[in-house]
């Protein structure tokens, strides 16, 4: 009897959330936020700007979301870091390992005494300190596993560069001495997923995978378990700017509660997309019942306020296809931008990207969303096989484009994950302990791939 | 986070969501693997059609050398004392095939509370052998002074594959012995310092004279060589330790210091492997800290050099920096 018995464990860390369990079951054992709240080293100004922000109850947590954004992000995180490992030095107590994770954090960063960090921004780790301790916890505490005794599947995001894979190797072979490691494409594990949909006939690696999390949406062709880097388009729009859309409708018309919170709930109960905005518009005059209304209960359940729900309910998802209506910097709608991410691919893959459009993450949960995308993307398709038709004369056999959604669609990644783990082929595809220790880091740049049959 | 908690957040947690989702009159459909420390897997299923029992099994490594633990009812009869007190749980006469004990759950007559004692069953079948020895305990140190009690009693925990826990009670004390042994080389390291700590805490701080004695060991202590339970263990690997921890009746006097007692040892191996990982990410970010100094040092070695060979290049051009420091360089 050893590790062999034990389930492998499927982590897939988000820039929002984390998931987190078991390979073989449906859903993740654990969601929470990839979030870190760590013991303030003493009370200096930044810990009074926590306190600040802190009052203001949920706003604290969605202003870490926001912050960094910018170029200045290196010079303000070197800054920040100084400070926390000069004060690391001076310890000789337990300090390191006072410090919450996940839905923890969040409650734990609104007091004074601890200050909350996202430690993945942008799909990729940036925090390595903080990244460790997030699995340290995790591991330990909200899965109850020693992972001498468990193998590990990891995601990392398109163009994750090999450095960034190295350390993830580093930590779980020489801090958590794992028994073994895959690292597998957040994408790839999407297209995974989605064989758990009937319209999927062959359980093929191509296809294209429209991932749209919290922070920003990604297009990206996979041909055959390989992710075509070049051609991977992203977009700004994604959850965090829905939700935003919603707020700033609600500030407009002056609702009694525009919090961040109730703009998310509303968009998760009552958001769906419509096949045509101008009609949808006018079903909403014509018909009352289309409003909805959303009730806001205070913490102590003793004030009710009472929001009206009206056309956010299709504008706002409405912003992927029309893009325009939310902002004015970014305004290419998402069908296009996938025609354009299966142009970039080779002319040999294409047809697969088309007929193979499997969508993932949160965002993508709209009621309606696919078949939306369907029709636009296939009208962009035919429209340019009529010109090309005209152009040479000759008759052309036709595209199919077909959009796949599924019910594991918001934890796809997670799922396709579990799937994989799941499987008896998995321990041989992951590095183990001892191949590590006779390589170095370097070897787990690469992976074998599945190739399920 | 300090110390772990004996009891499984993730039964817990998937219960409660059971639990509500019966109350909304929608009950879930479960299929869940759920993992613990030391080779312990629970399953938890539908076990009926209509969803309204939950079947939670357990397996673990310790159940097979736990049930041999001679001396009282038997571990089942053990489980199902502790559970009596709560409606809607029983025991499945046929433990689900592959698991070594399934609980039946019914999701009507289940309460709230029930749900905390059910996430600590990997703790309660391990302490059912410390539950044995705190039995005899009182059995041994009841007999008149003169007559030579010591026994043969020694349980045997066999709850890793390498690593054995050996419980002894006796007429004046209940002596625990983890044996261990490190796969790793850093762990060594690391486990000696700590194994070090904690037998030196206790001269050290005077606060903590109450807690158990703990001595550690690379020979087997005399318990074990009496009771000839060493024959088995082969020696021969020299990083295998025995840790001793000598239970005095003030630490299992009453009930509830006698759970967190067990608690606190069932623990033990966890606690401390644990531990050892995280003064390794302390380490780890000591390093990359330095890392980073050294690299900013570095860095700012390459910037002068830059400077001059722009400086004799061109010198009517004028150098214009950001704000970072970065110099605008155009080609």
């Amino acid at each position: 009897m050893s590790y062999l018995n034990n389930p492998a464990v499927v982590m897939d860390n988000g820039t929002g959330l984390s998931k987190l369990g078991f390979a073989g079951n449906d859903s993740p054992s654990f969601i929470f936020p990839t979030a870190i709240a760590t013991a303030q080293p003493s009370s200096t100004k930044k810990a009074t700007a926590t306190t600040v922000s802190g009052g203001s109850g949920n706003s604290s947590s969605t202003n870490a979301f926001f912050g960094n954004t910018t170029s200045a992000t290196a010079f303000n995180s070197s800054q920040t870091g100084s400070l926390l490992s000069n004060n690391l030095a001076g310890k000789r107590g337990t300090e390191d390992l006072d410090f919450y994770i996940g839905n923890e954090a969040l409650i734990a960063s609104q007091g004074p005494s601890y200050s909350l960090s996202y430690p993945v921004r942008h799909g990729q780790v940036e925090n390595w300190d903080h990244m460790e301790r997030f699995w340290e916890n995790s591991i330990f505490k909200y899965l109850r596993t020693e992972p001498e005794d468990h193998f590990f599947l990891l995601t990392e995001p398109p163009l994750n560069p090999p450095e960034n894979r190295e350390q993830v190797a580093e930590i779980f072979f020489e801090s958590f001495n794992c028994a073994g490691l895959y690292i597998a494409v957040q994408a790839v594990l999407a297209l995974a997923a989605s064989w758990t949909s009937s319209k999927v006939v062959d359980r093929s690696l191509t296809g294209t995978v429209i991932d749209s999390g919290d922070g920003v949406t990604h297009v990206i062709p996979v041909a055959e378990g390989y992710v075509i880097g070049s051609a991977i388009k992203n977009i700004p729009i994604a959850g965090r700017d829905i939700t935003l859309f919603i707020q700033s409708l609600l500030r407009e018309r002056g609702e009694a509660d525009t919090s961040l919170r109730t703009a998310e709930r509303i968009k998760q109960e009552y958001c769906y997309v419509c096949p045509d905005i101008v009609k949808e518009f006018n079903k909403f005059d014509r018909d009352g019942e289309k409003f909805a209304q959303f009730v806001v209960e205070s913490q102590e359940k003793t004030r009710k306020k009472i929001v009206d729900v009206g056309y956010e309910r299709f504008l706002a998802p409405e912003i992927f296809f029309n893009p325009e209506i939310a902002s004015s910097d970014f305004l290419t709608p998402l069908p296009t931008i996938v025609d354009h991410t299966v142009q970039a691919c080779p002319i040999d893959v294409r047809k697969g990207l088309y007929t193979n459009i499997v969508l993932s993450g949160g965002s993508t949960m709209f009621k309606d969303f696919g078949r939306r995308l369907q029709r636009d993307l296939k009208s962009i398709v035919n429209n340019r096989i009529a010109q090309s038709e005209q152009l040479s004369g000759t008759k052309s056999t036709g595209v199919e484009v077909q959009v796949i959604s599924h019910r594991k669609q918001r934890n796809a990644v997670w799922f396709g994950g579990s799937l994989l783990a799941q499987t008896a082929e998995f321990k041989s595809h992951c590095h183990t302990k001892k191949d590590y220790e006779e390589y170095g880091p370097e070897i787990v740049r690469n992976f074998s791939l599945f190739n399920m049959v | 986070m300090l110390h772990l908690q004996p009891n499984n957040l993730l039964i817990q947690k998937t219960l409660s969501e059971a639990i509500e989702a019966y109350g909304n009159g929608t009950p879930l459909t479960l299929d869940r693997i759920i993992s613990d420390f030391d080779y312990t897997t629970f399953h938890i299923s539908n076990a009926s059609e209509d969803k309204l029992t939950l079947a939670l099994s357990i397996r673990t490594k310790a159940w097979q050398s736990v049930s041999q633990c001679t001396g009282g009812p038997g571990l089942v009869a053990y489980l199902q004392s502790k559970y009596a007190n709560y409606s809607g749980i029983s025991a499945s006469s046929v433990p689900e095939s592959g698991y070594d004990y399934t609980l039946l759950l019914d999701l009507g007559k289940l309460q709230p509370e029930a749900m905390k004692d059910l996430s600590l069953l990997k703790t309660l079948v391990l302490g059912y052998a410390f539950q044995l020895a705190f039995n005899e305990f009182v059995t041994l140190s009841a007999a008149p002074e003169g007559t030579e009690s010591e026994t043969n009693i020694l349980h045997t925990i066999k709850y890793r594959d390498d690593e054995n826990l050996f419980i002894k009670p006796s007429y004046d004390r209940i002596t625990v012995i983890f044996e261990t042994i490190f796969q790793d080389e850093t762990d060594k390291v690391f486990g000696k310092v700590f194994l070090q700590e904690f037998v030196d805490a206790r001269k050290r701080n005077r606060s903590i004279q109450s807690a158990p004695q703990v001595l550690f060991s690379h020979e087997p202590p005399l318990e074990l060589q009496n009771a000839g339970a060493v024959a088995s263990m082969n020696s021969s690997d020299t990083s295998r330790r025995f840790i001793t921890f000598v239970l005095f009746p003030r630490h299992f006097q009453t009930p509830e210091l006698q759970f967190s007692t067990l608690s606190h040892l069932t623990l033990f191996r966890n606690y401390f492997h644990y531990h050892i990982k995280c003064s390794k990410a302390y380490m780890h970010s000591r390093m990359r800290y330095r890392v980073d100094s050294f690299i900013k040092v570095l860095n700012r070695a390459k910037l002068d050099e830059e400077e001059e060979d722009i400086d004799q290049q061109s010198k009517q051009q004028q150098t214009r920096r950001t704000i970072t420091g970065r110099k605008m360089v155009s080609y």
